[in-house]
């Protein structure tokens, strides 16, 4: 397989069956279409680069900015098109919920702006949403800005109808199949692929996945915000049922330990929703029956979201000496010392005085003859070899006493004999008139 | 009548047992008349309680300034000073009623727009000025020069804050020195250090989100450095306020009525408003536009809450949690809550006056009362009156679930309670009260005038004296002597 231009690579994604043992339906042939498999990693390639190569054919494309409102898959598929187009692209967002997604788009040269919260005092006279007004502002200047519009531009829809939904019924042996399940963001891989499938066999059942309204899955709208959405016709679906983010998250479990389909929790949720949907019409079915789900991205970039909402999932192995492993006897024996004390320790014994907070504040204020080392890269030093030996007078400081004291009772435990904490930390030691530097 | 859609409100021990007491409530409206506030001051104290115990969680230290702007009552006020809280005032007589309500002037802050006489007066007693710019900051100077006042501190507040990596977009605000102006704002303050003292940096964002407050408040942390650097010795930021309050009981009863409500504007149900208000949504087409002009009246991370979640997210372009900067920095750190702060704390009563079906079949509750006496409409918070049923009128058999809407004694086709319709559990009845509760911030006392010679509110405070309620009127509320056993 050869080709010119990596958008060649678009679409023609496979579609691999689910094995029986898994999804446990007696009568039914589960696929998954994995559009998580196209070039940029999602479904969205196929409708990013649908809407805007008309647009980069127009000459006067040249010197403007590609401009959606996406803080997801299609701003990444865009921003790597413009990209290879010379083209500045701009992502306007609610709000970027999945850090790596934001990082990935920065790296990818996108400018990214998150619109304003919502107002704690409401000012009535301010009928006009945020989005309505970034509408205003691109049709205000179109010498500018292209904008590819996703929620509105039937060339999403055109992507899918004339792509997703073909390819779907060619790998099926020429039959649409009897089922297919996808999760509703735009609208447009499930208005375009069902579009394609019903012409070719109008019996075919189409089941539109939304998120729970309280809930957030990445690429799925909830019941109320499919309204906002112009492609989103409620017509295309026979039922439009919901799934939550746990649910999605369960999914995505089942494909990415099970199924070897390194699937996101999008692509979770559509399996969550199918077996769920199919299992309640299994045990009455008389014949053999297929079903389609879409696999819409790739579990990578998902990783904050399930540490967010399934820790556990995420287990780390326990490290020995941690503050985390402290008993509450081993801080209580922990050597202190109080400010007026500590003064003359300084003068006394020349400890080395450590500064446990962070660069910045440490670079505003310190002890005189303090070093820094910052509690995380602190915590990092005791796994990997302290800088200075057991024997070493060493004083500890922290803010308040509280990290410190646990530190000294570490280090203590690992067998250092003079190491002891400030008592009350810096705030103490400011309160008692003893000298801070900015040196 | 399909089922009802009820928005209750979310009702702490304090409102719970006093809505529990109709005789007294309605002893109250027969001597004092409909509308009628009633204020809790022992809630103020304890909702100071819990803001601490944020602090206190975080290591922090610094002070909670109570929003006066939110309410007018003395009560309030009053009992707020027998706490560890601090006032911030936004007129000359806000300062003045502070003052008299036994605020020294250390504990006072004046914030907002400031007249000459305001910031004389706020030098003069000596309190906190938050200033807002450099040219208020200069007039403040020649003020102190002119009249030779004693130094006055103040706070320095900022808006226009830079973001880093991704552009966090803010509502422009018309308060404060944009960022970008400060290094000129700190000319002004070394040339006049005889006059004033830099204690301080403060923003105030009118928005319920948090990345913008994170943004701002990195953004302060490295002014303060900048005014390090120029041997100026600030040791607090104040973050202002706006965390909101959560006014609903279920969030499922939230979401619910939000769908229904997006259908009835798609006209795919009976509508839920008075002539079709789609409270910011429009139907273009089938499609949905505008956007909910509401209150999130449902807010589970809302008050000190809110703010616990702001202290623990990451400094965005410092790195570490902001409570962990702030400490490490050894800055104070101030709060202005007022909505926040005044939660649970009071309640707005109005007696039915008639009750009436239309030919085109709604239900019309007239009450004594009109939209400027409790304005939750005005601010968009949607949030359903409790009835308070007459006494011995409780024997009438019952009828079932009512909705209606809620009209006030204007003669004016616009005068609404809300424009929302109302579900009752059961039928309202001539001279029964509706409670509407939890509106002691912003929607008691903020917008109520005298309009046709109807009467604005009076004001009582009540508190608790074992299992017995005492109420006094809210100019008689004084701590020592208007106490009880607040169990």
């Amino acid at each position: 397989m050869r080709y010119d231009s990596i958008t060649e690579v678009i679409g023609d994604t496979p579609l691999v069956r689910i094995s029986p043992e898994i999804h446990g339906l007696q009568n039914v042939d589960l696929y998954a279409k994995l559009e998580m498999l196209n070039p940029f990693g999602s479904v969205k390639d196929r409708a990013a680069w649908n809407m805007v190569r008309p647009l980069l054919a127009d000459d006067a494309a040249g010197e403007r900015t590609v401009v959606e409102l996406s803080s997801g898959n299609t701003a990444k598929a865009l921003a790597v098109i413009s990209g290879m187009h010379g083209l500045p692209f701009k992502s306007v967002t609610n709000r970027m919920k999945v850090p790596e997604i934001k990082d990935l788009l920065l790296l990818l040269g996108a400018e990214i702006e998150e619109l304003p919260g919502q107002a704690e005092c409401l000012d009535p006279t301010n009928t006009e949403d945020p989005l309505t007004k970034i509408h205003q502002m691109l049709s205000a200047d179109t010498a500018a800005y292209v904008h590819t519009d996703q929620y509105y531009n039937p060339r999403n829809i055109e992507a899918h109808q004339s792509a997703t939904g073909p390819e779907i019924i060619k790998d099926l042996g020429g039959a649409a199949p009897d089922y297919f399940i996808a999760a509703v963001g735009t609208a447009g891989s499930s208005t375009g692929s069902a579009r394609a499938l019903r012409a070719h066999d109008p019996s075919v059942g189409v089941i539109g996945l939304v998120a729970e309204k309280a809930d957030f899955i990445p690429g799925i709208r909830n019941i109320d915000e499919v309204n906002e959405v112009g492609l989103f016709d409620p017509a295309t679906y026979d039922t439009i049922e919901s799934v939550s983010a746990d649910e999605a998250i369960d999914g995505m479990l089942t494909l990415v330990r099970r199924c070897g389909m390194l699937a996101g929790p999008t692509g979770g949720a559509a399996y969550f929703g199918a077996v769920r949907h199919l299992q309640a019409i299994d045990a009455q079915l008389t014949d053999r029956k297929t079903a389609v789900f879409i696999v819409c991205d790739r579990v990578e970039s998902y990783m904050s979201y399930v540490r967010k909402r399934r820790p556990e999932l995420l287990r780390q192995p326990a490290r020995r000496n941690s503050v985390a492993t402290l008993t509450d006897a081993e801080v209580e024996a922990a050597p202190t010392i109080d400010a007026a004390a500590a003064r003359r320790w300084i003068d006394e014994a020349r400890p080395l005085v450590v500064d446990l907070r962070g660069a910045f504040a440490f670079d505003a204020l310190h002890i005189p003859g303090s070093i820094n080392i910052v509690d995380e890269i602190f915590a990092e030093l005791i796994q990997a070899g302290m800088p200075f030996g057991r024997s070493q007078p060493v004083l500890l400081a922290c803010p308040v006493g509280e990290q410190s004291v646990k530190y000294a009772a570490l280090l203590r435990r690992m067998g250092h004999t003079d190491v002891r904490s400030l008592s009350g930390g810096i705030i103490a030691w400011r309160d008692a008139g003893a000298a801070l530097v900015r040196d | 009548m399909s089922t009802p859609l009820y928005l209750a409100p979310r009702l702490e021990s304090r409102l719970e047992s006093l809505l529990d007491r109709p005789d007294f409530l309605h002893q109250l409206t027969r001597a004092l008349g409909s509308p009628l506030n009633i204020v809790l001051p022992d809630q103020i104290a304890e909702n100071v309680q819990r803001f601490q115990d944020v602090y206190d969680r975080h290591r922090l230290s610094g002070t909670v300034y109570f929003a006066h702007k939110a309410n007018r009552s003395s009560a309030l006020v009053r009992r707020l000073a027998d706490t560890a809280a601090h006032i911030d005032i936004a007129s000359i007589g806000e300062l003045q009623h502070a003052l008299g309500c036994g605020f020294a002037p250390e504990r006072i802050m004046a914030t907002g727009p400031k007249s000459s006489e305001f910031l004389w007066l706020a030098a003069r007693t000596g309190v906190i000025v938050n200033a807002d710019s450099t040219g208020e900051l200069e007039q403040l100077a020649a003020i102190v020069t002119k009249h030779q006042l004693p130094r006055v501190r103040v706070l320095l507040r900022l808006c226009d804050f830079e973001s880093s990596g991704v552009t966090v977009m803010s509502r422009r605000s018309r308060f404060g020195t944009p960022v970008a102006e400060v290094p000129r704002l700190l000319d002004a303050m070394e040339t006049h250090r005889d006059c004033v003292e830099l204690i301080g940096l403060a923003y105030h964002l009118d928005t319920i989100g948090l990345a913008e407050k994170a943004t701002a408040l990195d953004g302060c942390l490295k002014v303060m450095a900048d005014c390090s650097a120029r041997g100026l010795r600030p040791r607090a930021i104040d973050i202002g306020g706006g965390f909101g309050v959560d006014y609903l009981a279920d969030g499922n009863q939230w979401d619910e009525y939000t769908s229904e409500l997006t259908n009835a504007v798609l006209g795919k149900r009976p509508p839920l408003t008075w002539r079709g208000h789609g409270y910011g949504l429009r139907s273009e087409q089938g499609t949905l536009r505008g956007a909910l002009g509401l209150y999130p009246a449902h807010r589970p991370v809302a008050g000190p809450r809110y703010l616990d979640e702001l202290l623990t997210s990451q400094a965005p372009s410092l790195g570490r949690p902001l409570a962990t900067q702030l400490l490490e920095n050894l800055y104070d750190l101030h709060i202005e809550p007022g909505r926040a702060l005044v939660d649970q704390c009071g309640i707005a009563l109005a007696r039915v006056l008639e009750v009436r079906d239309t030919s085109g079949g709604d239900c019309f509750v007239r009450l004594e009362m009109n939209a400027s006496d409790v304005s939750l409409e005005e601010h968009g918070v949607l949030m359903d009156p409790v009835l308070v049923p007459r006494p011995g009128d409780d024997d009438q058999a019952a009828s079932g679930p009512v909705g209606a809407y809620l009209i006030g004694n204007l003669c004016l086709e616009a005068d609404f309670i809300t424009r929302r319709l109302v579900h009752f559990p059961r039928r309202p009845r001539v001279g029964d009260l509706l409670a509407f509760v939890n509106t002691a911030g912003y929607f008691m006392d903020f917008s109520a005038d005298h309009a046709l010679h109807q009467p604005i509110a009076r004001k009582v405070a009540v508190y608790r004296d074992g299992a017995e309620w005492r109420w006094c009127l809210d100019e008689n509320y004084w701590p020592n002597i208007c106490t009880g056993e607040d169990s």
